[in-house]
């Protein structure tokens, strides 16, 4: 298991979009991903899970990964997260 | 925080149980934290071991007549030893008058004091169900929630499984979906779990290639449910070659959520099979053995009984060589 905090720098936060472009991001890795705000934890496979966070700016969050690749994703979500959404996924 | 300030139980419960506050201020030194209430009774006689002190306390006829029976002076004494503890709030019932001297020890001691016209059984029940939803335990799990037939469908499975996709199609075979992706499950009672969807995502199901999908617009009314017992969890999986699957129905396999048994189904998957005709045959299956009736076990008694039968004569004929 390895986990990373990150906080949410896009404006007004995760909405539809990148929360998209986060559950895309996190399907191209086999290990189980989640996703958590201090209220909830998430799948973070499952858009309407990572919708459901509604997590504004500045929100701190947690990834969770477990399984082979489980280093390598959660470095990349939380390089989508820092870098605003904006890198090619 | 633990808990529920009185404020936040006031604002919540104001109209359902008629409250009005009498004291001074909702605040309150002490939280609610369970999902108990307390007659004070034998606290008020001055025997104050065991006094459940962390709950609402509520006086009715009971404890109001008693106070009254005592000289002003033993019911200020009375009173100030109970009021004496954190008691989160207070409640005075069938709109009956508190003692002199009451209201302004519950706002010195600040323990909101409110009255309600309900009767006092009346309001111990309909109090208890409120706290005890709000402290129900609860989880949420990754997984899409049907009522299927009125047996409350759970299917789980790893992501992209096709949980969603069988939702979709019962919804289109007529059952109706109470919470797609992320369902929320809450205990009630000691055996039954309700579960619901989340109000942000409402009836939405996103379907891999096309998107957000609302069920409600598209299918109407008739096509969802806000809650739901859940009965039966389908664990969706992908075929393996390497597993033994359920061929009889004879042993049942379980799962439990909360504390709370219930019945397992795993069913593999594989191209050309159709998962929505066998949820719907679980279902069914379900309610068959609800009214008493087992399928798998009535296959192997007439089974057993046809062979049994057979084995009879097989040896009456040897007995017997004509």
């Amino acid at each position: 298991m390895y986990e990373a905090r990150v906080e949410v720098r896009n404006d007004p936060g995760i909405h539809a979009r990148p929360a998209a472009i986060l559950v895309q991001t996190a399907s191209r890795f086999s290990s189980e991903i989640h996703v958590a705000t201090e209220a909830l934890e998430v799948n973070a496979k499952s858009i309407m899970g990572v919708m459901m966070l509604a997590a504004e700016t500045g929100t701190l969050l947690t990834i969770r990964a477990q399984g082979s690749d489980e280093r390598a994703a959660v470095e990349a979500l939380v390089r989508l997260i820092e870098a605003r959404f904006e890198i090619e996924a | 925080m633990v808990g529920l300030t009185v404020a936040e139980f006031f604002e919540a419960t104001r109209k359902r149980l008629g409250l009005q506050l009498l004291s001074q201020s909702l605040h309150s030194r002490s939280r609610l934290v369970n999902d108990m209430i307390n007659r004070p009774q034998l606290a008020l006689t001055g025997f104050l071991e065991n006094f459940l002190w962390d709950r609402p306390q509520i006086f009715g006829e009971t404890e109001i007549r008693y106070l009254e029976s005592l000289s002003q002076q033993e019911c200020g004494k009375a009173l100030s030893q109970v009021m004496a503890f954190a008691i989160p709030c207070l409640v005075i019932t069938k709109g009956l008058t508190p003692p002199p001297g009451m209201v302004a020890l519950a706002s010195q001691n600040e323990i909101p004091l409110f009255t309600t016209t309900m009767d006092t059984t009346q309001f111990q029940h309909e109090v208890t169900a409120y706290l005890e939803e709000t402290f129900a335990p609860a989880t949420m799990v990754h997984a899409s929630l049907v009522d299927v037939y009125g047996v409350g469908l759970l299917f789980t499975g790893r992501s992209s499984i096709g949980k969603s996709e069988t939702a979709l199609d019962l919804v289109e075979r007529g059952h109706r979906l109470v919470a797609d992706d992320m369902v929320t499950i809450r205990q009630r009672h000691a055996n039954i779990l309700i579960g619901s969807g989340n109000e942000l995502l409402r009836h939405c199901i996103e379907i891999r290639g096309i998107g957000i999908i609302d069920v409600q617009s598209i299918f109407g009314i008739r096509a969802i449910r806000g809650f739901k017992r859940v009965e039966v969890e389908i664990n969706l999986r992908e075929w393996d070659d390497a597993e033994d699957y359920e061929r009889l129905g004879l042993e049942e396999q379980h799962t439990t959520i909360l504390g709370v048994r219930i019945p397992l189904v795993s069913i593999p998957i594989f191209p050309g099979k159709n998962i929505t005709v066998i949820a719907e045959a679980v279902a069914l299956n379900y309610l068959v053995k609800a009214y008493g009736y087992h399928p798998a076990q009535r296959f192997s008694q007439n089974l057993l009984e046809t062979i049994r039968r057979k084995r009879t004569l097989a040896q009456l004929a040897e007995g017997d060589p004509e």
